[in-house]
């Protein structure tokens, strides 16, 4: 058991810098992707019809495709379409295009859960389309939205897992390289999934609790 | 009426309206003088928010002219933006619901349609917003949020925010029917004062005592058509049709 333990104490700080690769992963394609999806959910429902359908072909390849597939279509394809990006950069290209997909079809259910009333209301007050969107719609669309994604942004900070399979040195791909060089895959395995639940598990409490305030809030 | 201007408010001229094969407003003019308070009052699902909504382009008539302080519309041919943006200036209208933005305080929610529809700072805004407030009876209330008013002072607010764009009509779709009767007062005192004061208002209503005493000019509306019109005391006590007496003899018997 001490054994174990000052093992483990020797491979941490690896996997807390892994760690924060994979947070920092996390963090980047939220703060691209989620604007994105708001991008996407507002012109799904514009009145130009091509504008919508382009919205809405975006949202279904960013949805539909596997977020492992993703990666390696942008890691390993785009350089042949003589785009070539880092580990990183791509890892983050690719998990954004999920994230938008992902998260604009949960914002659109947000702002559509704004009373029709208020934005009649806002009309009758002489606001543009653009305002009440602005002031309206959109701020208390997001909030609506806040408590899944949220949920979302978990899902998110799991699957960089993935982007261990195109050399981005997060937290699982510095367990596996310890592994490697140890053969004591089970130990420092254990030790990553601790790390990942030490994110997530506060994470999901946090989640709730949010979820719990808006609704006593509405 | 002796203080009524010349030139009408709002002229409607043969507005038809209708939703798929449901005829909702069949071809019905109606002229409304400036400072000239119009109750409209009938069964439910006769047309009358229809019709109301169809004076600020809510509704778009299918045919028919809409005539707001001289500017006219045809919606049926299509509106533009222009002239959208300065009828929806001049007309205010308070709905039952209340409709207020909930994230917003008192304040912003009077305060933010000025900012943006008439370019006020938000000094100015905010202080046109306290006068306001302070008229409806609400000073006290402008730093709260909406969901810790009752519904009659969110009905307030909700009058105080459609007065701060200084409209010249304003429009009124049931603003008590969804409030308890003595939170219904508070809202019927604000909108005597008003009448009060000149405003000119089309008023959708059940409350057969303020069409009485407040309005100008009652209006009866069945199945999309006006049945009747003239003075309340003409339309209330003594209704030339059989379907309207049968009306007012059921809401006034409430
Ligand atoms: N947006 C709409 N789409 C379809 N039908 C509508 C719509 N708005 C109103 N109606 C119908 O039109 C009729 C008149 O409605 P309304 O003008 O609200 O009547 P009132 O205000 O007198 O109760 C009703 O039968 C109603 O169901
Ligand atoms: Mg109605």
């Amino acid at each position: 058991m001490t054994g174990l333990l000052t093992s483990w104490g020797e491979w941490l700080p690896r996997l807390l810098e892994g760690l924060v690769t994979s947070v920092e992963l996390t963090a980047a394609s939220l703060l691209l992707g989620i604007p994105l999806g708001l991008v996407l959910a507002l012109l799904s429902s514009s009145r130009t019809r091509a504008v919508r359908w382009a919205a809405i072909a975006l949202v279904e390849i960013g949805r539909g495709t596997p977020a492992l597939v993703m990666l390696q279509f942008v890691y390993y394809g785009l350089p042949s379409a003589g785009l070539s990006l880092t580990a990183f950069v791509s890892a983050v290209a690719a998990l954004s295009l999920t994230t938008a997909g992902y998260t604009s079809e949960i914002l659109r259910g947000g702002l559509q859960a704004v009373p029709a009333g208020e934005t009649e209301a806002a009309g009758a007050l002489g606001m543009s389309h653009r305002d009440t969107l602005r002031f309206v719609v959109v701020p208390q669309g997001v909030r609506i939205a806040l408590p899944s994604l949220m949920g979302f942004a978990i899902l998110i900070f799991q699957a960089t897992s993935l982007t261990f399979t195109i050399s981005v040195v997060e937290l699982l791909s510095q367990a596996y390289s310890i592994g490697a060089a140890t053969f004591r895959y089970l130990d420092v395995l254990v030790l990553a999934g601790l790390l990942y639940l030490a994110v997530t598990i506060p994470a999901g409490l946090l989640t709730n609790r949010t979820e719990r305030r808006l609704s006593r809030h509405l | 009426m002796s203080a009524v201007a010349q030139e009408p408010a709002v002229v409607l001229d043969r507005i038809h309206k209708q939703f798929g094969d449901l005829v909702v407003v069949r071809d019905v003019s109606l002229t409304v003088a400036r400072g000239e308070v119009v109750a409209i009052i009938g069964p439910s699902g006769s047309g009358k928010s229809t019709l109301l909504r169809c004076i600020n382009l809510l509704e778009r008539a299918d045919s028919g002219r809409v005539e707001v302080v001289g500017r006219a519309v045809e919606p049926g041919a299509g509106v533009a933006g222009r002239d959208l943006a300065a009828l929806r200036r001049s007309v205010g209208m308070v709905f039952q619901s209340f409709n207020l933005f909930p994230h917003m305080t008192v304040l912003r929610n009077v305060s933010l349609p000025q900012e943006r529809v008439l370019g006020r700072s938000r000094a100015e805004a905010d202080a046109r917003s306290r006068q306001l407030l302070e008229r409806v009876g609400l000073a006290a209330k402008a730093d709260t949020y909406p969901s810790r008013c009752s519904g009659g002072q969110q009905q307030r607010v909700a009058i105080a925010r459609a007065l701060a764009l200084d409209p010249e009509v304003m429009l009124f779709d049931e603003p008590t029917s969804a409030l308890d009767p003595e939170l219904g007062l508070e809202v019927l005192a604000v909108m005597r004062e008003l009448a009060a004061d000149g405003m000119t208002m089309v008023v959708v209503t059940h409350e057969i005592h303020f069409a009485a005493d407040v309005a100008d000019r009652v209006v009866v509306m069945a199945d999309g058509a006006v049945l009747e019109e003239g003075t309340p005391e003409q339309v209330l006590r003594s209704p030339s049709t059989e379907r309207a007496r049968r009306f007012l003899s059921a809401v006034v018997d409430r």
